[in-house]
């Protein structure tokens, strides 16, 4: 598993898709959740986080899923727990969701990029020994 | 020795601050809460960081407003959480400093200091979004930034937490 994140339009995906050019992606937007534990990567995660939470559906397991049905997964996210704390309980809900989900995921992740600018810091990496 | 943690909502940057406190060896260790139990979401939240720290040695201390009125053990490993919420109490709160919540807030993180042997501040960022915000939320955002680059500059160390993982932002020490 590795992990895409950072703000809104840095140039995530962009980076993703010529990082993992061979797989095969989903839209966080638009899939179920039987297509994100097939996909090679999903885009835009965090919608399927928001999605999940507007249906009422408990996204507590949702990281340890993937880990157990798709755990080579590229996972493309954006980091939403920048701002003030929103007015709105959903709002609070889902960046509070998404930090929780992201950051088990990134425990098991081998990778880690933070997109900045289109440009990227790993900011984890297992596998590199001298990065 | 003063540390800051930073990060944002759902950043892991609490579970990173326990560590980093139970790193430090054996102490009287003092947690000061700063999150008003106002509505059911709070006492949730609260309860969520009760259950966090449990087993890992700490007393829990409230403090709302006027931390430089707060008294701690000499010598003892102090966990402020979160600057946040202390900056909206300040300001907001009835008994709050208002307009004079920076220099309330700093004199109380100086008073910390010379009775902690250590004090690690959790604080928040709030200051990447476009929202077109009101103007009491603005100031909000203004007196926390320079909470914020006021400790960092005091600090010994500055964190920033990622999902987890800890992305230094200053070290004395290395």
């Amino acid at each position: 598993m590795e992990l895409v994140i950072g703000g809104a339009y840095q140039g995530k995906w962009e980076y993703a898709k010529k990082k993992f050019p061979q797989i095969d992606w989903v839209n966080g937007e638009s899939c179920t959740l039987e297509e994100l534990l097939q996909a090679g990567g999903v885009n835009g995660f965090h919608n399927f986080v928001g999605r999940q939470i507007d249906q009422g559906t408990d996204v507590q397991n949702l990281a340890e899923l993937i880990f157990e049905k798709n755990p080579d997964l590229i996972i493309v996210s954006d980091e939403v727990g920048y701002g003030v704390v929103p007015a709105d309980a959903r709002d609070r809900a889902f960046r509070e969701a998404v930090g929780r989900v992201c950051c088990k995921l990134a425990k098991k992740a081998k990778r880690v990029y933070r997109i900045v600018c289109g440009n990227a810091v790993v900011i984890k990496d297992t596998v590199t020994k001298d990065a | 020795m003063l540390t800051v943690i930073t990060g944002g909502s759902g950043s892991g940057k609490s579970a990173y601050a326990e560590d980093l406190i139970l790193s430090y060896g054996p102490a009287e260790r003092i947690y000061i809460a700063t999150m008003y139990p106002f509505d059911e979401e709070s006492h949730r939240r609260i309860e969520r960081h009760r259950n966090m720290r449990k087993g890992k040695g700490f007393e829990t201390l409230e403090c709302y407003t006027g931390l430089d009125k707060v008294q701690v053990p000499a010598g003892s490993h102090i966990l402020l959480e979160c600057m946040s919420n202390l900056v909206a109490n300040e300001m907001f709160q009835e008994d709050g400093a208002g307009e004079r919540t920076v220099e309330a807030v700093m004199r109380g993180i100086e008073t910390l200091l010379k009775q902690a042997a250590r004090l690690c501040v959790v604080t928040n960022e709030i200051f990447s979004d476009c929202q077109p915000y009101e103007e009491e939320t603005r100031r909000y955002q203004q007196y926390l930034g320079e909470i914020n680059c006021r400790m960092v500059r005091m600090a010994e160390a500055a964190t920033e937490v990622v999902y987890g993982i800890a992305l230094p932002l200053k070290s004395n020490t290395l």
